[in-house]
């Protein structure tokens, strides 16, 4: 039997992790309901006029993105971790820092893009400028697999402890400070016909730094995590 | 000949012997900390005058400025410690580490307070989103992700290396914050004291500030000793050492 | 008397100061006291698993004895 490719590898890794994800299709609709939930929320407490309702729309809908990508968050490696397929994936030939490059491909995909094919309706429901929803689209697209490659590091180092969704949250702020400013900043100056260009060039920087460095950082995260 | 101090380091980095070092040198830490503090206190209080646009409320300078300094200094003394911790995987490094973190979070704390305390008689608010008060929040919520971290393992080594490592990625994280947060907006004086080229406070001011910094400095060093060596006892509980400590501790 | 009381009001910035070093103080009292007291706590437990440890050993020696007083006789 020969030692199937990279691109194999990769590919089945994606296709399994997909494969499993749809056989829950429920819980990808969780983090998308919630979204709905959050957002819906805003109007019955600050009251329904539109031009309080534009002004802050930008910003809620990311951090009601960032909150939803954070509930899944949780449950990226826990199956992994109980059935014991992680560590079979930590002792395979392949390099582990791919395998998990792909698993964060895969739950960026399960999430975050879902939560993304839906903010057109979550800037409707804000009374967003339609001109700046484009915009809202690409802050969107470069924020959130940052924040999956972030959030990945974070629940590899978690992976060997019981508890940790609280945890997950005060490690994640500080790192998603950043993301957060860039990705609002961009939709800010928008919205007020300003050149957006320049937060959204910081935005795909900080994402093409995560993307190199982030699976090699969750590799080395899970070999201190599983080391037992 | 000349490897005499890889030597010692290597030879004090075993527990006992660091044990031991640490309680030699703790109390005249303590004792110099306790000193440079009271003469920066006298002379921060008593002795400086008042400022002429701040009044006596630049006062709190003498504790702000140092227990920030500290909270950085501190960040990076944990930082270090970690990287060693992880590549050589020394037990004592990852003690420093551990150890470092909640007494940085204590100075983060402090200088949170002190700062709002100053900033609502001179800006007229507690709080204001600028680059410096956001980075110092940032840093404290790292500090406490490292604690947490740390404890939510059973195993307290493989938690020690664990908090290690998102110890580093912080480091990473704090230069990124600041700039983002000073991208994003400011109103804040600017910084009064520089370590190099001329400094723009009196000297009467400057001179209390120098001590209480290194008040902090042997503070740091007092209390970091002083965990450390419980830690160790903690970590080390079956080994003949630590026993006989808790048999003479029991017959005194 | 009266140098004390300006020297308290702080130019009228008591409320300010004062509670900036009690935050000082306090902090830095109490980062001091817990290690002391995780000491006292992590000798005591030591001690006592020590205690147990012992009075096991001396248990299974005595078992040991009772069961086969010719193991005892034998060894020296």
């Amino acid at each position: 039997m020969t030692r199937p490719g990279l691109a194999a590898a990769c590919a089945a890794m994606l296709r399994r992790d997909l494969t499993l994800a749809w056989r829950r299709r429920g819980d990808i609709a969780m983090p998308v309901l919630y979204a709905l939930i959050v957002t819906m929320l805003f109007p019955f407490a600050l009251g329904p006029e539109d031009t309080l309702l534009q002004r802050i729309a930008g910003g809620v809908i990311l951090v009601t993105v960032l909150l939803a990508m954070l509930l899944a968050l949780d449950g990226m490696f826990s199956s992994d971790v109980e059935d014991g397929s992680l560590e079979q994936l930590v002792l395979a030939p392949q390099p582990l820092a791919l395998m998990m490059g792909m698993k964060i491909l895969a739950h960026w995909m399960t999430t975050a893009l879902p939560l993304i094919v839906i903010a057109p309706l979550l800037a409707a429901m804000l009374h967003l400028p339609a001109a700046v929803i484009p915009v809202l689209l690409l802050a969107l697209l470069l924020a959130t697999p940052l924040l999956s490659l972030l959030g990945a590091v974070l629940v590899a180092l978690t992976a060997g402890t019981r508890r940790s969704g609280m945890l997950l949250a005060l490690m994640l702020l500080p790192l998603c400070v950043p993301a957060v400013i860039f990705a609002a900043g961009a939709v800010a100056a928008a919205q007020q016909g300003l050149p957006w260009i320049a937060p959204v060039a910081w935005l795909g920087a900080a994402l093409v730094l995560a993307v190199v460095l982030a699976p090699l950082a969750c590799a080395a995260a899970l070999r201190i995590a599983l080391d037992a | 000949m000349s490897n005499w101090i890889p030597l010692w380091l290597h030879k004090l980095s075993s527990p006992p012997t660091f044990y031991r070092f640490a309680g030699t040198l703790r109390p005249w830490a303590m004792a110099l900390a306790v000193l440079f503090g009271v003469i920066a206190l006298y002379g921060g209080l008593v002795l400086a005058p008042a400022d002429y646009q701040q009044g006596d409320a630049y006062r709190i300078i003498f504790i702000h400025v140092p227990c920030a300094w500290m909270s950085m200094f501190v960040y990076a003394v944990m930082g270090v410690s970690s990287l060693i911790a992880l590549v050589w995987r020394i037990k004592l490094a990852e003690v420093v580490a551990m150890e470092s973190a909640p007494i940085g979070a204590a100075f983060t704390f402090i200088t949170l307070v002190t700062g709002s305390l100053w900033g609502k008689p001179m800006w007229g608010t507690w709080w204001t989103w600028d680059a410096r008060l956001t980075s110092e929040l940032v840093l404290l919520f790292l500090y406490l992700g490292v604690i947490g971290l740390y404890h939510s393992f059973e195993d307290r080594r493989q938690g020690a290396r664990a908090a290690a490592f998102l110890a580093l990625i912080g480091i990473i994280n704090v230069p990124i914050v600041h700039f983002s947060v000073n991208w994003w907006n400011t109103l804040h004086q600017g910084s009064t004291v520089k370590l190099f080229g001329p400094s723009k406070i009196a000297w009467g001011m400057l001179w209390p500030l120098l001590a209480m910094t290194l008040a902090t400095k042997f503070y740091y060093i007092a209390s970091l000793f002083h965990r450390a060596r419980v830690d160790l006892l903690a970590l080390e509980g079956g080994k003949d050492w630590v026993r006989q400590i808790a048999e003479d501790e029991a017959r005194k | 008397m009266s140098s004390l009381y300006a020297f308290l009001a702080m130019g009228g910035y008591a409320i300010y100061v004062w509670p900036a070093y009690a935050v000082f103080f306090i902090v830095l009292i109490a980062d001091t006291v817990a290690p002391s007291l995780r000491r006292r706590r992590v000798l005591r437990d030591l001690r006592t698993r020590m205690a147990r440890q012992a009075s096991r050993q001396q248990r299974s020696r005595t078992d040991l004895a009772d069961d086969n007083p010719t193991l005892t006789s034998a060894s020296p």
